[in-house]
Formats: C-alpha cells, structure tokens, sequence
C-alpha cells in the first residue's frame, strides 16, 4: 500500500497566524477534527499545525492562559510535507513516529493534494485486510 | 475560564472503552478501534493480580506498521502499555492532569475514586472541557460565544 492510497483530500480546518490557543480550541472542538493548520502570514511564511494533544502538552500541562498565548507557540511549524505518493505506508508511519506527528501534508509537485492521519492509515490497512479476506472467501 | 479553575472531577467521563484480549492480533485491535471510533483499546487482566494495559494508534503505528509488521501476525501483548496510567484524586487541576498525559506519553488515563473505577479522561476530554468552561463564562457575561 502506498502513500496515493491513504492521502484524505478533504481541506484541513485553517486558523489565522495570530489567533491565540483557546482559537485554536475552539476550532478543533467546533469542527470535530483532530488537528487545525496555521495560516502563512506572507508568501515565504510556513504553515503550522496544532494537533488536540499539542494544546494539552503545552499551554494546559504548563498551566499558561490560553487566551493570551499565541497559537504557533504550541505549533508544528513548518509542517511535516510528503512528496512522494510511491512511498510505502510503511515510510510514512515511520515518518510520523520519527517526527513525533499524527498529520503529514502531501503535495504533488506545487499542488496540495491533502493529508494523511495516523487514522488514515490504520482505516486504510485495515479495509485492505477485508478486502483480502473476501477475496480468500470468494 | 482558564484550564486551572476545572479540577479532574469536572472532565472525568464513565464511558466504557472497547477491549480486546491480550492475544488479539493488532489487525482485531485496529478493526475494533474502527468500528467503536475510539483509538485507545483496553487490554483486560487475565486474574486480580494481573494489570490492565492499554494499546493507542500510536502504539499501532509507532511500533508496528512503521517497524514493517504484519498487524495480521502480531499480537496485543507485545505492543500494549501495561500497566495502566491511574489517576485518584478527582480534585486534581488541569494542569497536572495534563502533565501526567505528558509523562506518560499516553492519551487516556483511568480514574479511580476510593479504589472503585470512576471513568476515563482523554486528550479530548480535556479539550472539550475546557471548551465549554470558555463558552459559559463568555455567556455569563452577555458575550456572544462565536468561533475564530
């Protein structure tokens, strides 16, 4: 299985680059998703990214007011991008482990195709399994 | 309202997770995850003596399908976290709730009241209490709660 079979193309939920952690709250609980992208603030700006578990390990475990601190402060920023939609899943879960990430960003070439989760891949191997099975079955 | 005014008590949730047996192959454990839309998986004790476990999607992804394991061939018991993370005091603040998710590098804690099970906070737990802490105080104070 390969990379192509796990990119998710649905538009990532997307925060201003001055918005405050509660925004950031906010947004992951409003739009049920598990991680928001931080908008660029100019053409050589990265984008960031802010999983559910970012804002528990740093404003709510350092006890700071997420009203007043700064979004990117609890980033991943640049975010981690994927290129290559031969790539084994394999690569991509061990890219993800390295990184300590539970989104990577794939682009092909200069175009944004979507992202990949880590519950992308599980979904994906496991409807893979079932499908094998019914094979087996058939 | 900031994370510091909600104590452990107020996010604590008595959900039951889904479980699998030890000798689950991580293929059963991801299916269950799927099916209950849950991805932390309760591992039960085999006798009272025993400790429960706990396998995540990162245990899953981590440990087995970035190490290029079959998750068909592999089984629960050798990837779990065991013993379980605990947490007693239900008066405890946010704060350290969330640092012991840090510590352990895990994503759900079980709750325990006087040695009875309580319930499960989770990294979502957190999130949507404090959450909904922010869109009380901004009613109570005649402010319309609107997203970013």
């Amino acid at each position: 299985m390969e990379l192509r079979d796990v990119v998710n193309g649905s538009r990532p939920v997307r925060i201003p680059p001055d918005a405050t952690a509660a925004d950031a709250l906010v947004a992951l609980v409003e739009n049920k998703t598990d991680f928001v992208m931080v908008d660029r603030a100019e053409a050589g700006d990265a984008y960031g990214i802010i999983n559910r578990r970012d804002i528990v390990l740093r404003p709510i475990a350092e006890g700071k007011p997420l009203s007043t601190m700064a979004a990117l402060e609890c980033a991943h920023k640049p975010v981690m991008v994927m290129h290559n939609l031969d790539l084994d899943i394999r690569w991509v879960a061990k890219k993800m482990a390295n990184e300590n990430v539970s989104v990577i960003m794939v682009f092909e070439g200069e175009n944004f195709l979507g992202s990949v989760s880590d519950v992308d891949i599980l979904k994906a191997i496991a409807a893979n399994d079932a499908r094998e099975g019914e094979v087996g079955e058939d | 309202m900031e994370a510091g005014k909600l104590t452990l008590r107020d996010i604590v949730r008595t959900f039951e997770l889904p479980m699998v047996p030890p000798d689950a192959t991580i293929m059963d454990a991801m299916k269950k995850m799927i099916e209950a839309n849950c991805y932390s998986i309760l591992v039960p004790r085999s006798n009272k003596n025993d400790a429960y476990g706990i396998l995540t999607k990162r245990d899953i992804i981590s440990k087995v399908i970035a190490e290029g394991k079959d998750p068909a061939k592999v089984k629960v018991k050798e990837f779990m976290s065991k013993p379980l993370v605990l947490l007693t005091n239900l008066s405890l603040d946010l704060r350290w709730v969330a640092n012991a998710m840090a510590n352990s590098k895990v994503g759900t804690i079980a709750v325990f009241e006087k040695g009875d099970f309580y319930g499960y906070v989770t990294e979502s737990c957190l999130l949507d209490g404090i959450y909904h802490a922010m869109r009380r105080t901004k009613i109570d104070q005649g402010i319309e709660f609107a997203t970013c």
